[in-house]
């Protein structure tokens, strides 16, 4: 990668040191010096529309007979200054360039600008917003004219403010066409959603989609608008600026880890603004993480225990609902083992609670059936194969190669998508290999469709051409040459006569792999359930990443805090920091901090407690009832059920005791990112009634029960998990609340070729960084032999069909019509109605139109849906994504199952059934 | 000096839009003998001896913009500027009408000498006929074998698209016009980088004037030295002048640079009805005016015009007699730039909606005392500042009527508020 030449440059006879190429406004800034931007943003490309930033600069004067600079009587260069001011946001830096931002002419020019600016602005800061955090308002009182020479009636006027989206209000006549809106959407968020219409004063943002505004990134515009233009629809008349209080917190919709600030008032929450981190989020955020916070104050939300009296739950006090839990669970473990019970937690929780969880359990109930759902992770594969080092995502760039493995990145992890959409835009290779078409399909380097039913023989014939393609440089292991006989039948010919893969593509991935200066591969829940992780495990170790700094794999999970979950245990294999269960050296280095050595047998996994495996369970922030009739079936049969929750679920509705738990808004704690970073978020709002944090009510409960440890806060949980999980050794949570090292002052060139990202801050609405950027646990030293054990199965237990059905394949869509995205008033009218998604042709081949009504029938019953039809979908297969306001939940349909035989009939009017 | 007709051969020779009168006429054998006796560079120092320089305003060199290409990015383009939108400005839509094979065979010259292969031709919104004319000759030429794939066995081929704008003025500003034949919004772009190296879908592009390129193959028939001998030693060859306003005859005259405005005036019959001359544009809206009496004498050509404070520009005349007053020309000209107006960098779209106001309400009689010297502040207030040309070209008229015509803003502003409305 060609370094950035550094450049010398002068901004009021200051010096500073910056990449060439950099503009001189962000030189000066780098330098202490502001010079006032409208249009210009530092993660956009510039445009010198504003021209706000005109200052004066010169270059030094060259010789042309020489070629060097001429000097004058005093030996210094003499600097030829450009007769008109310049943009300082196109004007690049060159070596000796001297910007002079204090002269009047500059003064005058930004007097000037401002005026123009102001003659058709309504100036109703009052009532606006942005009043308080404008960069307008500021910038006129710092540059501006103090009075205006504009006649009011003169003005340009537009009715205000018109819907410019469902999320975003646009104001007219406020806007000053910047175009920073635009240039997000399509710089940074790749959805070619918004453009100007007319011209002159007349001119105007305008949504060119259909629905319009169509971008999961939309709020973001809100927060760039350097005016009142663009203001959320949540966020709109509620509150102003100044009498915000902001909360760091870290988003809990996704296993990003998106950095928030979180800001109140009174003790509720107002707004969820993007909290800025370099390696995480930058300075963005997705609509679901920005508007969904309206789950914290429902209505529906929890306020008391609940205990089942005479059939029915009834309010308790905590200490008679915790009284009767651990008298409970006493006698089932006293009348029928330890081993009767069970715990099953989800993906959400923070890693307090999930590690007390464990703790609880396996220590003071003395049973191994522990387990998350849903899970991604069911093993060490990430201490073992996980990305080396601080993931850093947004500073991929030219050399690397990203692996996108059975993942929809944009449905899954948004922000991810952004960083791989810059990682691209900066040079990096991206190569998705997945069953279906996604977003970033059109700007990916290069897209390998696999049949959903043949995953490992796909990744079988990539690992196959990885070894060939490294074979060169590699040296010959025999756990290499092992891998390469028994893949010798995967070759590109094959493969082609299975998938829909051109050898001179598969070869093309390999190379892109082996030549790769930083492997990231990135996997979600589509190749993890089909048990094919160990297969890019492979794949990073063959092609030589194995243990390499910035190689390896992330895991995308499905909750936000999914690596967590596996991180602290909630396995039921693995412990805390992922010894083995059935290691004594593990339980024994556990029993130090731990009030008993836990068990040496494995525990059931979650679906086998559900079951009928267990007698009692324990369930913390996971709904199985609502997933599965089948599940709530199974939870009425259990003597004993306990459900600590946000809402009454359906899962908490069977229980015998129900404890009100606070969200991740409501308290202190960490989540562990997809990267593996572990980041706290702090309480940001009042309680709801008496809820308790979840790590509260375990610690309480195992004191009622035989456990010591009087955990005072959060911190000593986590400092507990630092000295227990190897990998966390070294962090400490008050210093993953510290500041990031990094002078906020630093530039990032978006567009530049350069690795280091830093953080960057500018004026108007606040990113305000300074709250701890959280910190990546480390992986194990990796073996690549061991990695390279992966063998394909040969056939995957796929679904066989009968004649007419297809296959159903069950996805995930960023808004679902789960009750944290559902209570936010702005955010429902975005949630699809169920639906399925069919090919173009098979649509065609059985007379199906868009919009039709169709009946899905499964395995486990049948479900009606509005057709979709999908260009680019494979034939044959049918898509249903999960978690939408379904009759029968889609995995319920398929019987737990990832994909599921199923039939499609159209249905009339009446709801009949047509040939 | 008489008229000398290079580009405006169809006075002479009737019908010359017929490809085969055009060709009778000597039409596309230079073209024929550039694709297959003459290198690509020999076109290109050949057109730059010839001093020829861009008819569309700026006089910029031809040949040496077409020597800015890159040689070995491709692909690259030719776009004809056939936007004339100028307000006075109307040689382009004679040429196109009355010489298009002329225009074509330039644009095909210039498409072999930078290694093009595909020439736009980008009309102004308003030229329907014109763009009926030109996909016609286009139609024609290709048949004939006179441009399309490998002309002449030389393995050169060219291709001529004819394409409209959407009726903007600022699609005359050659980023914009790129902008626009994209199919993006027409507002200009930010330079470097400059079309030569990234222009059309960000491939090196040749934009020139439609009068420009048809001066081309006249250029190749008659050598550089013959096209030297006309005009004057900066400023050679001939300009089509177009004399509109107050004038007996208005219309196109094509004059050797250099020729004096007696002269021009004196061709168009002079200033009508008797009247005595007040002032002229000499370059539409867009330049400084100038008055009568800076006129006598002075030669039309880009020195001689840029000494006086204005500028030559693409030499439309706008003739005004001794009834027209400045601070309604103001109020016009204002009128246009604010509808015209992109909207892209504040001090323009602002500026010129406030001087619309303003000029206005002096224009009206209802100045308040302060407004003359209010348009002055605006007009300095946009210089210098704009993100195009369009923005400083609209200061010209306010900032000269005010200085030059400071009589007839004094008798608008003394005049007597109209008398209230029945």
């Amino acid at each position: 990668m060609a370094e950035n030449k550094l450049v010398t440059i002068h901004v009021d006879g200051r010096a500073v040191e910056v990449p060439a190429g950099t503009s001189v406004v962000d030189a000066a800034h780098q330098a202490g010096v502001e010079i006032p931007i409208f249009c210009h943003h530092p993660r956009l490309e510039p445009v010198g529309m504003c021209r706000m930033c005109l200052v004066d600069v010169g270059t030094p004067a060259i010789d042309r007979a020489t070629g060097q600079p001429e000097l004058d009587e005093a030996g210094e260069p003499v600097i030829r200054f450009f007769p008109k001011l310049q943009a300082g946001c196109t004007m690049r830096a060159s070596e000796g360039m001297v910007v002079r931002t204090e002269t009047e002419a500059v003064a005058e020019a930004r007097r000037s600008v401002l005026e123009f600016l102001l003659t058709s602005h309504p100036l109703d800061c009052p009532v606006c917003d942005k009043g308080g955090e404008c960069p307008l308002q500021n910038l006129t009182m710092r540059y501006g004219p103090g009075q205006s020479r504009f006649t009011w009636g003169e003005k340009y006027h537009f009715p205000k403010p018109v819907p410019i989206g469902p999320l975003i209000a646009l104001d007219r006549e406020r806007c000053v066409l910047c175009a920073r809106c635009i240039r997000f959407e399509d710089e940074i968020a790749g959805d070619n959603v918004l453009g100007f219409e007319n011209r002159g004063r007349g001119m105007e943002v305008v949504s060119f989609s259909d629905p319009a505004f169509d971008s999961y990134f939309s709020g973001n515009t809100s927060d760039i608008c350097p005016v009142g233009a663009l203001t959320t629809k949540d966020f709109r008349f509620e509150a102003r600026a100044w009498e915000l209080v902001g909360q760091p917190s870290v988003c809990n919709h996704c296993p990003v880890g998106c950095n928030t600030m979180v800001d109140g008032r009174f003790g509720q929450i107002e707004r969820v603004m993007p909290r800025e981190n370099a390696a995480v989020n930058e300075i963005w955020l997705c609509d679901k993480g920005r508007f969904a916070h309206h789950f914290a104050s429902d209505s529906a939300r929890l306020e008391q225990p609940l205990v089942r009296r005479d059939g029915e739950l009834v309010e308790a006090s905590w200490d008679e609902a915790l009284g009767h839990v651990a008298e409970r669970l006493a006698a089932l473990v006293a009348e029928q083992g330890a081993g009767a019970v069970g715990g099953i937690a989800g993906g959400s929780l923070a890693n307090e609670d999930l590690y007390l969880f464990g703790r609880f359990l396996r220590s003071v109930i003395g049973s191994n059936h522990v387990d998350h759902r849903p899970a991604l992770l069911r093993d060490d594969l990430i201490a073992r194969a996980g990305l080396v080092g601080e993931a850093r995502l947004t500073e991929l760039g030219a050399g690397d190669t990203v692996v996108v493995a059975g993942l929809d990145v944009e449905e899954e992890a948004p922000v991810l998508f952004l960083n791989l959409r810059k990682a691209l835009r900066r040079g990096a290779r991206v190569l998705i290999l997945a069953g279906r078409p996604q977003k970033l399909d059109a700007e990916a380097s290069l897209s390998l469709r696999y049949q959903p039913v043949a995953k490992d023989s796909l990744l079988a014939g990539l690992l196959h051409a990885v070894l060939a393609a490294g074979e060169a440089s590699s040296a010959d292991t025999p756990a290499r040459t092992e891998l390469a006989q028994a893949l010798a039948g995967y070759d590109a010919e094959r493969l082609g006569q299975q998938h829909p893969v051109r050898a001179e593509d598969l070869s093309a991935a390999a190379a892109a792999i082996v030549g790769a200066e930083r492997l990231v591969v990135c996997f979600g829940r589509e190749l993890a359930e089909a048990g094919l992780a160990p297969a890019l495990e492979a794949l990073v170790a063959a092609a030589g990443k194995a243990g390499q700094e910035g190689s390896g794999l992330l895991a995308v999970g499905p909750q936000a805090n999914s690596q967590g979950a596996a991180d602290m245990g909630v396995l039921p294999g693995w412990l805390p920091g992922y010894g083995r269960v059935d290691d004594p050296a593990a339980r024994a280095a556990l029993a130090e901090h731990w009030p008993a050595e836990p068990p040496a047998e494995p525990g059931m996994h979650a679906e086998s407690m559900l079951a009928g495996g267990v007698k009692a369970l324990y369930v913390m922030g996971s709904d199985p009832a609502g997933d599965d009739p089948r599940f709530a079936e199974a939870l009425g049969r259990l003597d004993f059920l306990v459900v600590q929750e946000l809402f009454l679920t359906p899962t908490a509705a069977l229980a015998d005791v129900v404890l009100p738990a606070r969200s991740s808004l409501e308290r202190a704690g960490s989540f562990t990112s997809l990267s593996r970073r572990v980041q706290r978020f702090h309480p940001t709002c009042d309680p709801v009634g008496a809820s308790r944090p979840d790590w509260e009510i375990l610690r309480d409960l195992g004191l009622r029960m035989g456990a010591t440890e009087p955990y005072a806060s959060v911190s000593d949980v986590f400092d507990e998990i630092a000295r227990v999980a190897p990998g966390h050794a070294g962090l400490d949570y008050a210093s993953l609340g510290a500041a990031p090292a990094a002078a906020p002052t630093d530039i990032l060139l978006p567009f530049a070729p350069q690795t280091e990202a830093r953080s960057v801050s500018y004026e108007g609405t606040a990113y305000r960084a300074g709250a701890g950027a959280g910190r990546c646990w480390a992986v194990r030293e990796a073996s690549a032999d061991s990695a390279l054990a992966w063998r394909p199965a040969g056939s995957e237990a796929a679904p066989s069909l009968a004649e007419g059905q297809l296959l159903l394949v069950t996805t995930r869509r960023l808004y679902d019509a789960g009750r944290m995205l559902s209570a936010s008033l702005v955010m429902q009218p975005l949630i699809p109605l169920p639906l399925v998604e069919i090919g173009v042709f098979d649509a065609a081949a059985r007379g199906l139109g868009q919009g039709d009504r169709v009946r899905v029938t499964g395995p486990a019953g049948s479900v009606v849906a509005r057709l979709e039809i999908v260009d680019g979908l494979t034939p044959g297969l049918l898509q249903a994504p999960e978690g939408l306001a379904w009759s029968l939940p889609v995995r319920a349909l398929t019987r737990g199952r990832p994909m599921a035989g199923v039939t499609l009939e159209r249905l009339d009017e009446a709801g009949e059934a047509r040939k | 000096m008489p008229e000398q007709h290079v580009v405006l051969r169809n006075r002479e020779i009737p019908g010359l839009a017929r490809l085969d009168v055009y060709v009778a006429h000597g039409g596309y054998a230079q073209l024929k003998r550039a694709v297959t006796e003459m290198q690509p560079a020999e076109v290109i120092d050949l057109v730059k001896a010839s001093g020829l320089r861009g008819r569309g305003g700026a006089g910029f060199p031809t040949g040496l913009k077409w020597s800015f290409v890159p040689r070995d990015l491709y692909p690259k383009y030719i776009v004809v500027n056939n936007d004339e939108s100028e307000p006075g400005t109307f040689k382009d839509h004679e040429i196109t009408l009355e010489n298009p094979h002329q225009v074509i065979e330039g644009a095909a010259i210039a498409a072999y000498a930078v290694g093009a292969e595909t020439v736009f031709i980008y009309c102004r919104g308003e030229f329907w006929q014109e763009m009926d004319v030109l996909r016609a000759a286009v139609a024609e030429a290709r048949a004939a074998g006179h441009i399309g794939p490998n002309l002449h066995g030389s393995g050169y081929g060219v291709e001529v698209q004819v394409s409209p704008g959407a009726g903007a003025y600022i699609c005359g500003e050659e980023t914009a016009l790129l902008s626009s034949l994209e199919g993006e919004l027409g507002q200009p772009r930010l330079k470097p980088p400059f079309p030569a190296v990234a222009g059309l879908y960000a491939k090196p592009t040749v934009v020139n004037n439609t009068e420009t390129l048809a001066n081309v193959p006249a250029i190749l028939e008659h050598g550089a030295d013959w096209f030297k001998s006309i005009g004057t030693e900066k400023s050679p060859g001939t300009k089509i002048c177009c004399v509109s306003g107050h004038v007996e005859r208005p219309g196109n005259y094509e004059i050797p640079l250099g020729t004096s405005w007696d002269e021009l005036l004196a061709m168009a019959g002079g200033v009508w009805k008797g009247r005595r001359l007040k002032a002229v544009l000499p370059a539409g809206a867009s330049a400084p005016v100038l008055a009568a009496e800076q006129m006598p004498g002075l030669a039309l050509d880009w020195e001689s015009v840029a000494a006086t404070g204005s500028i030559l520009g693409s030499a439309s005349f706008i003739v005004m007699d001794e009834t027209v007053n400045m601070a309604w020309v103001a109020k016009k000209t204002i009128a246009f730039f604010k509808h015209e107006s992109c909207g892209k960098c504040s001090p323009c779209r602002e500026g010129t909606w406030w001087l619309k106001h303003l000029t206005a309400r002096i224009a009206a009689g209802e100045a308040g005392p302060d407004d003359v010297a209010l348009v002055t502040q605006v007009v300095d207030q946009m210089e210098g500042k704009c993100f195009c040309p369009l923005g400083e070209f609209a200061q010209s008229v306010p900032r000269s009527t005010i200085e030059r015509f400071a009589a007839d803003y004094a008798e608008r502003s003394a005049a007597p508020a109209p008398a209230a409305a029945d």
